[in-house]
């Protein structure tokens, strides 16, 4: 847990950081957003006291950050930035191994944790262990500065714009996988972005600054449907509210099962699914907007994951003409199916959401 | 730069590379002991002169007082040099950082012979004013490489330096100075090879080197003397250079 009481920065007189007081519980991923010099990475970078703090205090589990010495402190906050901050000498398993180094871990244990974390990241050991950075591409350069912070296990792990660099379709993978590591790690992140979709798909816990002031801080849903003020409001875009709403939903909330064989009398329902052998979808028999393709291929162009927006389901049904989409597991399984009536019954009220 | 050039024609690039300066490095002992072995060449070349084979010394205890001259005033230079520019490159002495480096600046444009001049009344002859004069001359290059190796060094990197919780001690050791390393050494490279050039004239002042036939030489009028001194630095600096070729490159780290 971190709590931020009074935090105020003062640079030549004028707060650049102003009085601003939160709590982020364990396992929360709390963003900081707000438009560019509203101080978000000031406030970020004395939670690890790379900025001495001019007013207020830092409590990160029970402990005030201003009374432990400062390199013990960064030891247990993992830390990533956007320029990546890779030590450009060191292989990319030195780059992970930097804090376990620090800390003196046996050999043994590094080798394993930096084998761990290079799964976790989906980078090939044999292939990345001994590369350099610069034989990396933004993306992959990107996830080792994250396995770099998680290497020592981080009580928290602060991340100023991690994405803001890489092109727009390796942030959409980076952000999936941030999700995913934050499922599987249960870490409590503090994540800085200007960016508010980022910030939606991956928030549980919204701080939008501006002028250094803590202006609303809160759930993503209740700061689009509840903005405190007309700055909240702009700031999140009235535009698309309900597409944004669609992105902070999942689609294994809104999945039903598949339907395998037709269903005349159930509107909606009258379609189905043909299955290969091994249990994955081939084609759907119906539910496509022209009739006269009775019968579809699968492609998986048209595929859910359970992990997948329902925004980006309803993108792919909208645009491959179809109502409905097969949802698959990782071995391509049939597991479920979402539909359009999935997506037209989801209300903003409706609960809090799953994180 | 090298990163365009494939593996295997790099591969093929080192090897040549190995095989020259293996052969300059033979042909530089080869010389050094056997230059007598040339004497009928030197006969030859300049039937008017009487003794044309410097014999005065044995070139093989010239060369070796020459390294030692170069080796004494490069570790004078590369010691304080360094240690100068890390100082004006911390936050306790930032403020000197000006003033250092005109001050080595200065020390450059002097031409070496009038630093030996002013060394001479102050350390007495031979061996103490050339190695004044040597270190200062060798300052420069060390100390402003020093500080822009340091410089080059990314303020990202060293912010995740810190943010990864790296002491100052650390922070030189492990990613400023392997960082700086490459650029340090080419300048170490600069000051080693003008001093073995600059210590030739360390014979002026009574210092052994191999300056010393080539002194006596251009006073006796004596050209094979001359070019058997020069012959020598000249084998000598190329070899360095060649030394400090190879050893920069361990520190570009796969670019
Ligand atoms: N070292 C410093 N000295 C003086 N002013 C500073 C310093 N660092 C930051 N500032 C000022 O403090 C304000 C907040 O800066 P900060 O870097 O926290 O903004 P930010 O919200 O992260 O912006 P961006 O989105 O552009 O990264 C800015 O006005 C900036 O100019
Ligand atoms: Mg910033």
């Amino acid at each position: 847990m971190i709590e931020l009481k009074g935090l105020t920065k003062t640079y030549a007189g004028k707060n650049v950081v102003d009085n601003v007081s939160l709590t982020l519980d364990t396992g929360e991923f709390g963003v900081l957003i707000g438009p560019s010099g509203c101080g978000k990475s000031t406030t970020l970078k004395m939670i690890n006291r790379l900025v001495p703090l001019s007013g207020g205090r830092i409590i990160l589990n029970g402990d005030d950050v201003t009374e432990l010495p400062a390199e013990q402190l960064r030891r247990r906050i993992g830390y990533a930035i956007q320029s990546t901050g890779l030590f450009p000498h060191w292989s990319v398993a030195q780059n992970i191994a930097t804090v376990p180094q620090l800390l003196k871990w046996p050999k043994s244990r590094i080798d394993d944790r930096v084998d761990e974390l290079m799964a976790m990241f989906h980078l090939d050991a044999a292939e990345f262990r001994h590369k350099y950075p610069h034989q990396l591409s933004g993306g992959q350069a990107q996830r080792v500065g994250v396995a770099r912070a998680l290497a020592a296990d981080p009580e928290v792990l602060l991340m100023d714009e991690p994405f803001g660099a890489v092109d727009p379709l390796t942030r959409e993978v980076l952000q999936a996988e941030m999700r995913r590591v934050h499922q599987q790690t249960g870490k409590t992140i503090v994540f800085v972005t200007h960016d508010m979709d980022e910030a939606l798909q991956l928030a549980t816990r919204i701080a939008l600054l501006n002028g250094g002031k803590l202006v609303q801080y809160d759930r993503p849903i209740e700061l689009m449907v509840k903005p405190d003020n007309d700055f909240v409001r702009e700031f999140i875009g009235q535009a698309d509210l309900g597409l944004k709403l669609l992105s902070r939903r999942w689609v294994h909330q809104y999945q039903r099962e598949p339907s395998l064989e037709h269903h005349a009398t159930h509107p909606g329902l009258d379609h189905c699914w043909q299955l290969d052998d091994a249990g994955r979808p081939v084609a759907l028999e119906g539910a496509r907007l022209d009739e006269d393709h009775e019968v579809t291929e699968v492609k998986p162009e048209w595929t859910a994951t359970p992990g997948m927006s329902m925004k980006e389901a309803l993108s792919r049904m909208v645009w491959y003409r179809v109502m409905v989409l097969p949802v698959v597991d990782d071995a391509g399984k049939l597991i479920a199916e979402i539909g359009m009536q999935g997506i037209m019954g989801i209300q903003a009220e409706n609960g809090t959401q799953a994180s | 730069m090298n990163g365009a050039i494939p593996g295997a024609q790099r591969l093929r690039a080192a090897s040549a590379g190995n095989r020259v300066l293996g052969v300059l490095i033979v042909l530089l002992i080869a010389l050094t002991l056997g230059m007598d072995q040339l004497e009928p060449l030197f006969r030859a070349l300049f039937p008017d002169l009487g003794n044309p084979l410097y014999s005065r010394d044995s070139f093989l205890n010239l060369m070796l007082a020459h390294i030692g001259l170069v080796l004494m005033s490069s570790l004078i230079s590369v010691t304080v040099g360094v240690a100068a520019g890390l100082f004006v490159t911390r936050p306790v002495g930032r403020e000197f950082e000006p003033m250092v480096s005109s001050l080595a600046a200065i020390g450059q444009t002097f031409p070496p012979a009038a630093v030996l001049a002013i060394a001479v009344p102050l350390a007495g002859f031979g061996f103490a004013p050339t190695i004044i004069a040597l270190s200062l001359y060798g300052l420069l290059p060390v100390i402003q490489n020093t500080i822009a190796g340091l410089g080059t060094v990314p303020q990202a990197t060293l912010e995740a330096a810190r943010g990864n919780g790296m002491n100052r001690w650390q922070i030189l050791r492990r990613v400023e100075l392997p960082l700086a390393m490459r650029v340090i050494i080419a300048g170490i490279r600069v000051s080693v090879i003008i001093n073995i050039g600059t210590a030739t004239i360390g014979s002026t002042v009574g210092a052994k080197s191999l300056g010393t036939p080539l002194i006596a030489g251009l006073v006796g009028n004596n050209l094979a003397y001359v070019i058997q001194g020069a012959l020598l630095v000249g084998l000598l600096a190329i070899v360095t250079d060649l030394l400090f070729e190879r050893l920069e490159r361990r520190f570009s780290f796969g670019r």
